[in-house]
């Protein structure tokens, strides 16, 4: 088992994505979205598609595009499957994702002469050929891996994101009415959410796939939560965890020979599992008949 | 046309038995799915879909082939965990449910995954065919397996059918159950299987991630027509039925596609269509209506300004002065007249528009539905004179004679209303 | 026994507001003056926490409007406080006591700006108000539900604003918590504050409230207490629904719309 270069860009890669998705996936756990993240991960392949075929190219900024208003369709198909035809959230989220991953495998169906995206490609990527695939400017300087800049890219704008809207954020995943009544428009803010969590999974899906992105929205989040009550913390523990996962996937994978992205998802798991089993109450029914459990009087 | 022909006739017969595949494996899923979704645990179908992956290629290391038996078992018991690890994680975590769904949803298949990519690097060529699971494949399914398939689905029919009642407690009512003292945990544990099961002969034709489909968005789209259980069921096996053979169809006709994303296409289809024509969710009956009211009111508005011009001895109004009243509105005008001499409310002549007898009387009636709610506003809610007219213009078309009578009676009869006008009643009314 | 007044800090011109199809609150017309505790009174499902929602612009009224500060919403919302119910938020969430008050701030801080020390200030202020500055570095999940009140009060003050609606804020609340607050909002209205505020228990309300409006799907009362709380117009709003009133709301509902939405 070396460390070589390649390693590390692997590994750095893999990290930046999987920090990215953690934060992202905090809000989404704070605000009960987890599923909503996951249906938005598979929502946006029909954008996929038609970015690809209108550009030529898997790799372009149409796609990214596609994948963004794709993103924002599918909330905004929940919602109004909630609103409008009064249909209850769980299964709201479950026909809207359905219907656009569907239209997006006969997209790809459709498209198959000039769109050459493989279906499994977009499910669990391939993280170990990065190294291959360099950025070489028209100078010929080798940059390193073209999708280690794409997931630095992604890291570094979901950082901002979260940095910048921070008070919004966890304002309107704590208490939404107050928010609209001082004037933080929750509605946006959550669409805005929504946005960067479509494009994290298609600026992701090429080197790790779908799988292992919304694995990284939900996991990691899940596990801090077991551990930690404060929000900066949580954070920082996602963070630390996902970098962890990187490594040991990496590792892991390279001795069992197996898929690196698929392997980081089994060592989520196996943190995740290892945590609920030390934090769990070993006593039924923690949660009681009241909605909060005072653990004072006053 | 002639593969339309050739296809909806069954005269191949592989066509006849995937047909016969969909329609089971559909039946089931739209079965069990509906109390998922009525359950309002809609997802965990998609978790447990996603959460069999691993289950499935340990049966087939197990078998060295792709047995059906080994695999539905492996399935299974992946299934089973999964189920298993949610409710424990609920009761002994503080994680919320979507969390703890997802988290399992994706490590399981994440797993999955990564035992699939190890099998595939195997060589073994039998593995082609557990792509078929991700994706679905329901033109694959042999003939063998059918019967396996048709079979456990039938199983499941008869089940949930046979113990309906315990099914609608579990979903409605379980505190109630309990109390009349049926063993709710075990009717679960039993739901729990079938779907289960349900999901691993479902995910043969559909696929991995669209199976949720299957099971939510039959229930889902039979929602908009019906309350009652058992026609709901019904319906959504039929939505489930008629999907299936169409996106059959497609895939037959257009070789190229895969037949499960066409599935879900028609299924969001027809609860579109459920959505927006049923009587019940009402969105077309609510624009008919919406509409019809319109149109009355307006009808109403004319007959109180005509009878208003007989207030003041006027008689009659011309056409010109009826278009004055409300510019920009001729056709509707035109319109509402038209119906009203038609029923007799107002007679038109080269001189003008007059009411009728029987439309003096009715157009007595909304102006003293006016009057007398400005009255009851004023008196009983204590709203100010000037305030009360808006509410009045509406309430004047939707008084039933029942709450007129009240209305009189609650009022003791008023002469007046809050603007000093007098509240017309016919003679003999009083 | 309806007292308006000029120069009102808050108008409601003939708002009529909807929920699912049906109106839950019929014309209500009233105003009131600056810098008094005021109670809003009616029993359950009158249309108490409509009204003030209606009022944050959390719902779209179905006729009518209203006028804060003699403006529409969008322009003052700086100078008004909401405190919502309780029970509408989840208390597991991971925030300390002081980081649910600093919220009171964001409205002033606006969008991308972080709270910096002035913020913290004024949030450390409004928890010594309430008498909970011991507590700012705890959990909200820890904290019992009379806790929960003052830190939701103190994110209320931490808005300083001129106007502050209160939506029930002393339900499930010991009475030494209760007593605590009212003092503090009494003060508050002494130093010409508005306090608008949605309560269920009458006798509390006749010690507290200056003024109070009485609500029962309709508007009963509003004005001086004294003139206010009298038995007949006290029966009016607790002694059951208006029967005609219930009837008409009925066959609205009935309808497949909403026949007052125009």
């Amino acid at each position: 088992m070396t460390f070589d270069n390649n390693a590390f860009l692997i590994i750095l890669t893999g990290a930046l994505i999987a920090i990215s998705c953690g934060f992202l996936g905090v809000f989404l756990l704070l605000r009960k979205m987890s599923m909503t993240g996951d249906a938005i991960s598979h929502a946006v392949l029909p954008g996929i598609v038609i970015g690809f075929f209108v550009s030529g190219s898997q790799r372009s900024l149409e796609v990214i595009i596609g994948a963004g208003l794709l993103g924002i369709l599918s909330t905004l198909m929940i919602d109004a499957l909630r609103k409008r035809a009064k249909v209850q959230l769980d299964a709201s989220i479950g026909i809207t994702f359905t219907l656009l991953f569907a239209i997006g495998i006969i997209l790809i169906n459709l498209f198959a002469y000039k769109v050459d995206l493989d279906q499994e490609c977009v499910l669990y990527g391939e993280i170990a050929y990065l190294p291959i695939d360099l950025w070489i400017t028209p100078s010929g300087i080798n940059l390193g891996p073209r999708v280690t800049w794409l997931a630095g890219l992604n890291f570094f704008l979901v950082t901002g994101f979260i940095y910048l809207l921070f008070k919004e954020l966890s304002l309107t995943s704590f208490d939404e009415h107050f928010s609209s009544a001082i004037g933080i428009p929750a509605k946006g803010v959550n669409l805005a959410l929504m946005s960067m969590v479509s494009y994290t999974t298609v600026s992701s899906f090429e080197s790790v796939g779908a799988i292992l992105v919304v694995a990284l929205l939900v996991v990691p989040p899940a596990t801090g939560y077991l551990w930690t009550k404060s929000l900066i913390p949580l954070l920082r523990l996602t963070s630390a965890l996902g970098i962890l996962i990187a490594i040991l996937g990496y590792y892991l994978a390279y001795w069992i020979d197996s898929s690196i992205a698929g392997m980081m998802v089994a060592v989520a798991g196996a943190l995740f599992f290892g945590s609920a089993l030390v934090k769990g109450k070993w006593t039924m029914g923690i949660r009681g008949t009241s909605k909060s459990s005072p653990a004072f009087d006053s | 046309m002639e593969d339309f022909l050739y296809f909806f006739t069954f005269q191949d017969p592989s066509i006849t038995w995937v047909v016969l595949g969909i329609t089971l494996l559909g039946i089931g899923s739209a079965y069990v799915g509906t109390f998922s979704f009525l359950d309002k645990k809609a997802l965990l179908g998609d978790a447990i879909s996603h959460a069999v992956l691993p289950g499935i290629c340990v049966g087939f290391v197990l078998a060295g082939e792709k047995d059906p038996r080994y695999i539905v078992t492996g399935a299974f018991l992946s299934g089973a965990l999964a189920t298993f690890l949610s409710s424990w994680l609920k009761q002994h975590t503080k994680l919320s449910e979507d969390s703890i769904i997802a988290s399992i949803l994706s490590i399981f298949f994440g797993i999955g995954i990564v035992a699939l990519t190890a099998l595939q690097k195997s060589g073994n060529p039998e593995i082609a065919g557990l792509n078929s699971f991700i994706f679905g494949n329901a033109i694959g399914i042999a003939e063998a397996d059918l019967f396996l398939y048709g079979g456990l689905s039938l199983a499941i029919l008869i089940v949930l059918t046979l113990f309906l009642k315990e099914f609608r407690l579990m979903v409605f009512d379980p505190g109630f159950g309990n109390a009349i003292g049926f063993p709710m945990k075990g009717i679960r544990f039993i739901f729990n299987v079938l779907l289960i099961l349900a999901v691993v002969i479902g995910i043969q034709a559909i696929g991995v991630v669209l199976m949720a489909a299957l099971l939510i968005t039959p229930g889902a789209a039979a929602r908009f027509w019906t309350d009652r259980l058992q026609p709901l069921l019904l319906l959504a096996a039929f939505f489930s039925i008629l999907s299936g053979i169409l996106g059959t169809y497609v895939s037959f006709v257009v070789p190229q596609m895969p037949t499960g994303p066409w599935v879900v296409v028609f299924l969001s289809l027809i609860a579109l269509i459920s959505f927006i024509f049923s009587p019940k969710s009402g969105i077309i009956k609510r624009f008919i209506a919406r509409r019809s009211y319109l149109n009355k009111t307006h009808r109403d508005h004319l007959m109180k300004a005509l009878f208003k011009a007989k207030e003041v001895n006027k008689g009659r109004m011309t056409l010109k002065e009826i278009y004055g009243l409300y510019p920009f509105h001729k056709k509707e005008i035109a319109h509402s007249l038209q119906l009203l001499t038609k029923q007799g409310l107002v007679i038109q002549d080269s001189q003008g528009v007059q009411l009728s007898s029987q439309g003096t009387s009715d157009a007595m009636r909304i102006v003293r539905l006016h009057r007398l709610w400005e009255v009851y506003l004023n008196e009983f809610m204590n709203i100010a004179p000037d305030h009360v007219h808006e509410s009045a213009e509406q309430m004047e078309h939707l008084l039933t004679p029942e709450l007129e009578a009240l209305l009189e009676q609650r009022l003791n009869y008023p002469t007046l209303d809050p603007h000093q006008e007098t509240i017309p009643r016919e003679s003999h009314d009083i | 026994m309806i007292t308006q007044v000029s120069q009102p800090v808050l108008e409601v011109h003939d708002l009529t507001v909807s929920y699912d199809q049906h109106p839950v609150l019929w014309n209500v017309d009233l105003s009131l003056p600056a810098g008094q505790l005021i109670g809003i009174l009616g029993p359950n499902g009158a249309g108490k926490s409509t009204l003030i929602k209606s009022i944050m612009g959390l719902i779209q009224p179905t006729s009518g409007y209203i006028k804060i500060f003699d403006k529409p919403l969008a322009e003052v919302r700086s100078r008004i406080s909401y405190v919502p119910q309780r029970e509408s938020v989840d208390w597991n969430f991971p925030a300390s006591v002081l980081d649910v008050v600093v919220m009171g701030t964001y409205g002033k801080l606006g969008l991308f700006r972080r709270p910096g020390k002035k913020e913290v200030q004024i949030a450390q202020d409004a928890l010594d108000q309430v008498g909970m500055m011991a507590f700012s570095k705890r959990q909200i999940s820890e904290l019992s539900g009379g806790q929960q009140q003052r830190v939701f009060i103190a994110r209320a003050l931490a808005q300083q604003a001129d106007l502050y609606l209160m939506d029930e804020p002393f339900a499930g609340v010991d009475m030494a918590t209760e007593t605590a607050i009212f003092q503090l909002l009494q003060d508050m209205a002494r130093a010409g504050k508005t306090v608008l505020v949605v309560h269920h228990d009458i006798h509390s309300a006749m010690n507290f409230f200056e003024w109070c409006i009485m609500l029962n799907l309709h508007l009963v009362a509003s004005g001086p207490k004294d003139q206010v709380m009298t038995e007949e117009l006290l029966r009016k709003t607790y002694g059951g629904k208006l029967n005609l009133l219930t009837q008409v709301t009925d066959l609205i509902r009935k309808q497949d719309f909403n026949p007052l939405k125009s």
